[in-house]
């Protein structure tokens, strides 16, 4: 038996009627293989568990994972309001694993992470550890703490792939989606096991702008103090405002103009985004900004935002020497689609051509993304980023 | 000795001082020199970070343009769009239900309402409403009847109202937002030259839209499409009204016009009926008349005094018209009920002409008329009933006859035309002024003329021909000028 893959898309108003029709689209694209896995992504208002249940009911009772969307990636198209459904029926040598993990506030995201890690390798002992791929609510405020949490229980090493569950851009509520149930607060994620091939391609095409800067006071996501300054201040500097009128534009602000963490070795910042700006003048950002890090206001335009696409899908293909890429995940960071804007489809076309036209392709616009960074001096250590185009390609 | 040691290690120190001296100045120089560096580099540093803020604050600048710029480009897409669907849409309520949710994201608002001024009603009627909850609609209908005075001027006065050109924080622009539950809005009126005109509110909660006068343009040229659209859908409606009306008009008038035929054809019938009943009715004592005339003349009751012939004479004569009339008379009743069928048998016409002209040859050498044909060997044999075709052959030249003076001539032409025969007969006399040429196919009609005077008819000779003609499937007609003659033409099918 061998890996089939069927995608499905619906624009329904109504969940029930949405949930069928892609569910459907996606059976019939699978060539009537038992379905063992179904990946779904959902606009905030068909994101209920009456559309999880309609599609296991449609998919042989399959597993879900899934997460609610600002946008829905299907093949190229950009999809603001329906539902995108991928059928996955794995060959008897694959083994996989899910589980979800709730009420992360409650702990801290380290602790969440090391549980859903724990829960993920359940069984696992004597098999080959593929891949690991998240949904997480992409408005915790640590999701860094996540990942360090899986790696101390997968290693440190293990590649750990996926994205942030995004809203209808009001920043509000988003939702993880593990088999029949919607969670906000929580992450869900697969394990895959056995001999599968896979290729991680993840770029920005921001650019790094003035001096480069020195984290002097922060704790995980917070940023306290730069060079020695309230970090707000020397923001502000940049943007020529006042923290009160940064305040107010904040959401215009932190896509085109994030904050860039320098690892030597890569070939890209790692950005972060700025989520919002304490009392005290410090930053609050999306990720974690280790203290002594360096850092530096980054800039994005258009063209190096498509280019980095073109790279991105280069780098899975280079990972998959040729082989045959069954299918792809796409996380794209909502602010490429706010920075792009009319563009934004161009950059899907970019992927797909870079791919191949015939691997079946969906995803998200995401808030955060995970992937492994890939200069040899990490080992290959899965982080949080934000405004990446990242691209998980997976083969036999 | 070893003062000289002493004197070498000396000479030894000094000369390493002395080196010394040199290589730490020279050492201070550089060091000097990459102190310089550092400041310049430094310097470089400090200069390229006030460079990037001023390329960050020009990239914000232009940022906020070009999201200015994609957000009307936008508009522009969805209105056009819109417009496209709406200009075809002929239908009132078909407009307001082409205006979908998707449009008006994409021209940045989620809710959008459409109210009518109805000036009867004289309160404002909901057409269209997107985004809102029905008893949400109940409260906005009541707020905007009860200040409709405010909506009624932005209409009187074709102007829109925003919350990008409205003042913050008056009382007008509270009082909008809070009956429309939304942050920004944009209100444009809809002004169509036909009907009830109205108003169009989008209307936005989300905090990041920054509404700007561009967007209030937009509106109120979508207003305005809205105004025209229903403009065109009213115009259509009344023009569609008016065919339809006349379309029941010309029925009805149709039908009037076939009942009054009807009516006709019922008198028509009746009065051929009565010309026929009456004909027959005159022809018995007529014979009687004429029996005891021609009795009295033979002598056969005995002699007569001449007197007495003179006037039995005259009785016989004009019993002889009377009969004659009565005989044409009943001839065309019979025409015209049907009751005499045309006996269709191929005819040679100069054969009739031979004969009439026989019959009539006394009378032409009497008035010294001149007759001639022209029948040419293509155009002698027509399909006819040989009785009848005789007798519009004696009537027309018995007519030319008539109305020509002497010396005059009568020619009979004939020749082949469209699958049928034309017979000309042309005479040179007084001719037929032209607003009688059509009433002398009528029955008793007479040319007002001074032969006529003098000229005993009936007016039934050329009617008879006409209705003969037309029950051979052919037609008749005259031209004519007054004082030069007359031709009287008419076709017959071909043999």
């Amino acid at each position: 038996m061998s890996l089939t893959v069927g995608i499905g898309l619906s624009k329904a108003q109504d969940p029930i009627l949405a949930a069928k029709e892609a569910a459907l689209k996606a059976r019939s694209a699978a060539a009537e293989e038992k379905i063992s896995l179904a990946i779904v992504f959902a606009s905030t208002k068909l994101s209920y568990p009456t559309i999880l249940k309609t599609i296991s009911a449609y998919l042989d009772d399959c597993p879900i994972l899934g997460c609610s969307a600002a946008a829905i990636i299907y093949e190229t198209d950009i999809i603001k309001e329906g539902l995108a459904v991928m059928a996955l029926g794995l060959p008897e040598d694959i083994y996989l694993n899910i589980s979800c993990i709730e009420g992360i506030k409650n702990k801290t995201a380290h602790t969440a992470g090391e549980e859903l890690g724990e829960k993920l390798l359940y069984g696992f002992q004597n098999v080959r550890r593929d891949l690991s791929i998240i949904f997480s609510d992409g408005l915790l405020k640590d999701s860094s703490g996540l990942i360090t949490g899986m790696q101390a229980r997968m290693g440190k090493s293990f590649p750990i792939i996926g994205g942030g569950a995004s809203d209808n851009l009001a920043f509000k509520k988003t939702g993880v989606y593990f088999n029949h149930d919607v969670f906000s607060d929580a992450a869900c994620g697969l394990l895959l096991g056995g001999k599968l091939s896979f290729g991680i391609g993840i770029n920005h095409g921001w650019k790094p702008l003035g001096k480069l800067r020195r984290v002097t006071r922060s704790e995980a996501n917070i940023v306290y103090e730069i060079d020695g300054r309230p970090a707000a201040e020397i923001y502000a500097e940049y943007l020529s405002s006042s923290i009160a009128e940064l305040r107010k534009e904040l959401k215009r602000i932190f896509i085109l103009y994030p904050v860039g963490i320098y690892l030597s070795g890569e070939e890209e910042y790692l950005l972060r985004n700025l989520i919002s700006i304490g009392e005290d003048g410090s930053l609050v950002f999306q990720g974690a900004v280790p203290q002594d890090c360096q850092i530096r206001l980054m800039i994005g335009t258009k063209e190096s935002c498509l280019n980095a696409a073109t790279h991105a899908a280069e780098e899975v293909k280079r990972d998959f020497l040729g082989k045959k890429i069954n299918f792809a995940l796409v996380f794209d960071s909502v602010s490429r689609y706010i920075l792009l804007r009319r563009d934004a489809q161009k950059e899907l076309q970019i992927i797909k051509e870079g791919l191949g036209k015939d691997v079946p392709l969906i995803g998200f616009y995401t808030y955060g993304e995970q992937a492994p960074l890939r200069a040899t001096n990490y080992q290959g250590a899965s982080r949080l980023h934000n405004q990446t185009i990242t691209i998980l390609g997976v083969g036999i | 000795m070893a003062e000289v040691l002493i004197n070498i290690l000396g000479i030894a120190t000094i000369i390493t001082i002395f080196s010394l001296v040199i290589v730490m100045v020279f050492k201070m120089d550089r060091i000097k020199q990459l102190e310089m560096t550092i400041a310049n580099l430094q310097k470089s540093l400090d200069e390229m970070d006030e460079q990037a803020k001023l390329i960050v604050r020009t990239d914000m600048e232009l940022n906020k343009i070009q999201e200015e710029l994609d957000k009307k480009i936008t508009g522009l897409y969805a209105l056009q769009r819109l417009s496209r669907t709406i200009s075809t849409t002929l239908e009132e309520n078909q407009i307001f239900k082409t205006i979908e949710p998707d449009y008006l994201e994409e021209l940045g608002f989620e809710k959008a309402c459409i109210f009518l001024w109805d000036d009867i009603a004289g309160k404002f009627s909901l057409k269209m409403d997107i985004g809102y909850f029905e008893e949400e609609l109940k409260v906005i209908q009541e707020a905007v009847d009860g200040d409709k005075n405010i909506y009624l001027d932005l209409i009187h006065n074709e102007r829109a109202m925003s919350s990008a050109t409205l003042p913050k924080s008056t009382m007008l622009r509270e009082k909008i937002s809070q009956e429309f539950k939304v942050r920004d809005f944009v209100i444009a009126p809809i002004i169509p030259k036909e009907g009830n005109k109205g108003l169009f509110f989008v209307g936005t909660l989300n905090l990041d839209i920054s509404l700007t006068e561009g967007d209030e343009e937009l509106i109120t040229i979508f207003g305005n499409q809205i105004g025209q659209a229903l403009e065109n859908a009213r115009l259509f409606e009344k023009t569609w009204r008016a065919q339809q009306e006349l379309e029941n008009k010309v029925e009805e008038r149709t039908r009037d016009l076939q009942m009054a035929l009807n009516e006709v054809k019922i008198i028509s019938r009746r009065k051929t009926d009565f010309i026929s009943a009456v004909s027959h009715e005159l022809r018995t004592p007529l014979t009687s008349i004429k029996g005891y005339a021609s009795i009295l003349l033979a002598g056969k009751l005995g002699d007569i005094p001449e007197e007495v012939r003179l006037r039995l004479d005259k009785i016989n004569r004009h019993s002889d018209e009377l009969t004659h009339l009565v005989n044409d008379l009943l001839d065309i009743s019979r025409i015209e009920s049907g009751k005499i069928t045309m006996k269709l048998e191929p005819q040679d016409i100069r054969n009739t002409l031979a004969s009439v002209i026989d019959l009539l040859g006394v009378q032409l050498k009497e008035r010294q008329i001149e007759f001639s044909s022209n029948i040419p060997d293509n155009a002698f044999m027509v399909l006819a009933d040989a009785t009848q075709i005789n007798r519009v052959f004696i009537n027309l030249i018995g007519n030319a006859l008539k109305f020509t003076p002497p010396n005059g001539k009568i020619i009979v032409n004939s020749r082949k035309n469209d699958g049928q025969i034309q017979i000309d007969v042309t005479d040179t006399g007084c001719g037929i002024p032209e607003e009688a040429q059509d009433a002398i196919f009528e029955e008793f009609y007479r040319v007002d003329n001074l032969i006529n005077q003098q000229v005993k008819g009936t007016g039934l000779g050329l009617s008879l021909v006409k209705h003969i003609i037309e029950a051979h499937g052919g037609r008749i007609w005259v031209t004519s000028k007054f004082n030069s003659g007359a031709t009287f033409s008419f076709a017959l099918p071909c043999a």
